[in-house]
């Protein structure tokens, strides 16, 4: 309970608080909230033609992840690391309810029907799995025992197994990553981290040559949509024309030929970075990078300065899945990754994820908020 | 096992040295990252901007043809010959079609009557063509079948109803051999049009004035540049062209003329043109049978155009401009004519007529056996005396009579303003030697001096011949369209014609006073040939000539014999203008197999001339 390095002086100052950290809001990650919010909210409005409908239910939307975020923001991190096992055990209950029971309609069986209410478990591990392999490690001596990976890297797998089984590849490796985020800061040992992507580079020329033609062919076509003008690479090509259009201003808002001619698909979700790109060019996509640039700089700096390692591991986790989110999203719309049904933060259209997300936000203010003391 | 307590337990001064570098090392991941994806945007927003600019425009904009309508063809009275009429097409796109297969299936089930060829040639042509552009099968749907296919609609997805123009000639098969018809662009028509202006037309001028005048007709195709959404649909109409409609033309046909004399002739086989001396105005330009060119609008079916072509009485064949019959006793006036001006004969000179003229021991035949006895020479129009040719014709020679026929057109094509037209035969000796390398025999000038032998004239020439010896020399040029002015009366000022037409030089004006009085005699006194067709007219002078022409050769076809027996019997022939001292108009008519020139082409000449000068010449 006490820091015992610090003088007496040091441990008796308090920095005043703001009005803002007192209802453990942090200003700087707000004010990045609010303009990507607001940029996705323009674009949506744009990308669906004008269709008020579409944009309101989207207000809504961020209306109501705001006030979760706002009420997460309130709960300290010590509350969030107590509960974390048990909603991780329940979220691991529910993937397997959901491929037991799952709501077959779809096809895939990604949802669960509670009667009321109809949600994706895999949304809940997003947050879930990092903080759980954060509450690992955070009572852990350090350097952390080998078993101790050995135990966080089961709990990934068995998590990505049991989404990847959904089907559902894309959110499996996602919050895989945001699983081995919390390994990597946790201190994974350098020679692991490069041994392992040693031992993947050497792996897929050796799983190459076993592969048959035709899931050659498969592969190469994933990797290389434009091969198939009028299959897979019709919308990376659509797409690329979007962003290649808007030029260095950009067509202005609402000057989106490519999404409203229906050139473009899924233009308020997935490809809405190609409607801004072409609307705003690349100053406007220079300025969005930089707005994320804003909300992920602000998210390391809050895990680099919070306290202790379950604040740190969660807060630098879930700000690495927000660039993992980012950079892959712009990097398949504009051609140079294969298309994967991500998408983009804070701007694409859509529920849960847009909920989740910034319940991750209200997480890394409460790290931010709840410090006991502040050692600068 | 799981703790339920949270320590803040005090994190080791290492382990928050290597959690500090791990994130200025994931600081430093975020930039590289961020400034990779800066570099791909300022590659395709900077670098490839004007590419992918071009590429978003081709995607959204294109470029349609809106194919002009084509002009309206009407007679002088502006009574509508050729003109437009919506109706229907089916037009296709594969992209939206689920089963291309089971969709053709289907069409040829709900529509029998269209051709299995056409739908499988088409359905062929649909799979080469891009899946978001329409194409419309060639063929068009009546009210009827528009409206089943509405009913069906619900069955064919990708399949769109589309209204459009079609040509349609409401008078129907009335004037058919000079209005021609429109067809569907073949790859001949490909050849010769220019591919620019066909755009996004169907149909082009197959033959007579539809194909003479196609230029005028035809139009220019506007173009309308659009903007398209994903699937093709026009969200925005950006610029428009309009197209430039066809010229609309009037014809010199008076069509109530044309239909008097289609319906004369009836089911028989002949030709009637009829001129205005004044100008060369075709007054009506008859070919019976005839056809209807409604039938060849959208493509023929192979069963009908059979049934055309192998039709005996030949009605595709347009006998006024293709027809080449010998003239016979027609000519009689024009060699007369011409054995008086250059004088081979006089206005007193007599013959003894036999009923025969023997030359060489041979015996060539009057058309009368018992002879005329004494006859002048205008006796020889109005009894149409053959021996009084045959014994001139001697002196004359054969390059005498093409000298004396030459100047009214004979052995010429007129260059009448539609195509297909034959020139006929006016022998002479070099003609003679150029086409069958022999010498020509006196014997063959014999009967060359009556029109028969080796001369063929085609009706539209006996009816230029037959104006040009009305108007007493002054030539005309026979032409279907009506001249650029206003006026589209009957009216025209021979005067002023006379001042830019060719005159036939004439040596005294009493030779052919002489020799037209001759042909108002042969229908004005009762021992003409054409009296009994002529004798009720008594309030002007009609001036005609009748001719008989023999048939010779009958090698291309087989028949039984009672139609044999027929077809051998003698072409009937007339030729006739008036009134004869004021022409208004000049008649030619041919009625194939119908003997005597008296019996059956000069009744239907003269009601024809009768008809004309009472009721529309006003």
């Amino acid at each position: 309970m006490t820091n015992t390095w610090l003088t007496d002086k040091e441990r008796n100052y308090v920095k005043p608080k703001t009005w803002l950290a007192r209802i453990h809001i942090d200003g700087l990650l707000l004010l990045g909230l609010i303009m990507l919010l607001i940029t996705g909210l323009i674009t949506i409005y744009s990308a669906s033609g004008g269709d008020l409908n579409v944009t309101k239910h989207h207000a809504i939307r961020i209306l109501i992840a705001f006030s979760l975020m706002l009420a997460f923001a309130q709960i300290p991190p010590a509350k969030l690391a107590l509960i974390t096992p048990w909603v991780f055990l329940v979220g691991i209950l529910m993937l397997v309810a959901v491929i037991v029971f799952g709501d077959m309609g779809k096809g895939a069986q990604r949802w669960l029907d509670l009667g009321f209410i109809r949600f994706q478990p895999s949304e809940i591990m997003k947050l879930a799995l990092p903080m759980m392999v954060a509450w690992l490690f955070a009572y852990s001596r350090y350097p952390a025992h080998p078993a101790r990976f050995m135990l966080g890297l089961f709990i990934v797998g068995l998590t990505a197994g049991l989404i990847v089984i959904q089907p559902d590849l894309g959110t499996s490796i996602l919050i895989a990553m945001s699983g081995l985020f919390v390994l990597f800061f946790a201190g994974l040992p350098w020679k692991i981290i490069v041994g392992a992507l040693f031992s993947v580079a050497i792996a897929i020329p050796v799983v190459w040559n076993f592969l048959h033609a035709y899931q050659k062919q498969r592969v190469l076509t994933f990797l290389d949509p434009e091969s198939d003008p009028l299959g897979a690479g019709y919308h990376i090509i659509q797409s690329k024309i979007a962003i290649g259009s808007g030029g260095l201003e950009g067509k202005g808002f609402m000057g989106s030929t490519q999404a409203h001619l229906e050139f473009l698909p899924e233009s308020t979700t997935d490809f809405i970075f190609s409607v801004f790109a072409e609307e705003f060019g690349l100053i406007g996509v220079i300025l969005l990078l930089t707005l994320y640039s804003l909300v992920l700089l602000r998210g390391l700096y809050i895990a680099y300065r919070a306290q202790e390692a379950f604040s740190r591991l969660v807060a630098a986790s879930l700000t690495m899945t927000l660039f993992i989110y980012v950079s892959v999203n712009i990097g398949m719309v504009s051609g140079l990754l294969p298309v994967v049904g991500l998408p983009l933060p804070l701007i694409s259209y859509g529920g849960s994820s847009m909920v989740t997300l910034m319940i991750s936000f209200g997480i890394l203010m409460s790290i931010h908020t709840h410090k006991k003391m502040l050692s600068n | 096992m799981i703790p339920l307590a949270f320590d803040e337990t005090q994190t080791s001064l290492k382990q928050t040295r290597s959690f500090k570098f791990r994130i200025l090392f994931v600081i430093l991941v975020i930039l590289i990252v961020f400034v990779g994806l800066i570099a791909r945007m300022t590659y395709l927003q900077w670098f490839n901007h004007e590419k992918y600019l071009s590429q978003a425009d081709g995607n959204r904009i294109s470029v349609q043809t809106l194919p002009p309508q084509r002009g309206h063809i009407f007679d002088r009275n502006q009574v509508l010959l050729a003109g437009n009429v919506s109706n229907y097409k089916l037009n296709f796109r594969r992209e939206n079609i689920i089963q291309f297969d089971a969709t053709f299936e289907q069409l040829k089930t709900l529509f029998p009557e269209i051709e299995t060829s056409l739908i499988d040639e088409f359905s062929e042509t649909l799979r080469r063509t891009p899946r978001h552009r329409d194409l419309p099968l060639p063929y068009s749907l009546t009210e009827k079948q528009a409206a089943t296919f509405a009913a069906n609609r619900f069955r064919f997805p990708g399949i769109t109803l589309q209204a459009q123009l079609k040509r349609t000639y409401p008078q129907n098969s009335s004037g058919v051999h000079f209005l021609g018809y429109v067809g569907r662009i073949s790859q001949a028509d490909l050849q010769r049009l220019e591919a620019r202006r066909y755009r996004g037309s169907e149909v082009t001028g197959k033959i007579g004035i539809e194909r003479a005048y196609e230029d005028r007709l035809h139009g220019y195709p506007g173009l309308q540049t659009v903007e398209t959404n994903a699937q093709g649909r026009v969200v925005r109409i950006l610029d428009t062209i309009p197209p430039k409609q066809g010229e609309n033309i009037t014809l010199t046909i008076d069509i109530r003329l044309q239909q008097f004399i289609e319906e004369k002739l009836g089911d028989r086989r002949g030709s009637v043109v009829a001129i205005s001396p004044i100008n060369g105005e075709v007054l009506a330009l008859v070919s019976t049978p005839n056809y209807d060119p409604n039938l060849f609008v959208d493509g023929i079916t192979h069963a009908e155009y059979n049934a055309l072509l192998n039709n005996p009485n030949k009605p595709l064949i347009n006998r006024a401009l293709r027809g080449q019959y010998p003239p016979g006793s027609t000519t009689k006036p024009f060699v007369a004519l011409g054995a008086l001006e250059q004088g081979f004969t006089t206005t007193t000179e007599r013959i003894f007529d036999p009923g025969y003229f023997e030359f060489q021991d041979h015996r060539y035949r009057n058309w009368r056996r018992q002879g005329h006895g004494w006859t002048d020479l205008k006796r020889s129009i109005v009894e149409s005396v053959d021996t009084f040719y045959y014994k001139m014709s001697l002196d004359i020679g054969v390059d005498g009579l093409h000298s004396m026929l030459s100047p009214f057109g004979f052995g010429e094509r007129t260059g009448i303003d539609i195509p297909g037209e034959l020139g006929g035969i006016l022998p002479s000796q070099e003609w003679k030697r150029r086409t069958h390398g022999e010498p020509w025999y006196r014997g063959e000038t014999i009967i060359a001096s009556i029109g028969q032998g080796y001369n063929l004239a085609t009706p539209i020439q006996l009816a230029q011949a037959t104006a040009i010896l009305a108007n007493r020399g002054r030539i005309i040029q026979p032409h279907l369209l009506k001249a650029d002015r206003d006026s589209i009366q009957y009216v025209t000022d021979p005067e002023a014609e006379a001042e830019t037409s060719d005159q036939i030089p004439i040596r005294s004006r009493n030779h052919w006073e002489y020799v037209i009085q001759g042909m108002i005699d042969s229908v004005h006194t009762p021992r003409g040939t054409a009296w009994n067709a002529g004798r009720h007219i008594k309030d002007y002078q009609i001036a005609g000539k009748t001719g008989t022409a023999q048939v010779f050769s009958l090698h291309d076809a087989e028949y039984n014999a009672d139609e044999l027996e027929q077809r051998l019997h003698s072409h009937s022939l007339f030729i006739a203008f008036a009134p004869a001292s004021n022409p208004r108009i000049a008649v030619a008519i041919i009625v194939e197999n119908a003997g005597g020139g008296g019996r059956v082409a000069a009744p239907i000449a003269i009601e024809t001339i009768d008809y004309f000068l009472k009721e529309l010449d006003q």
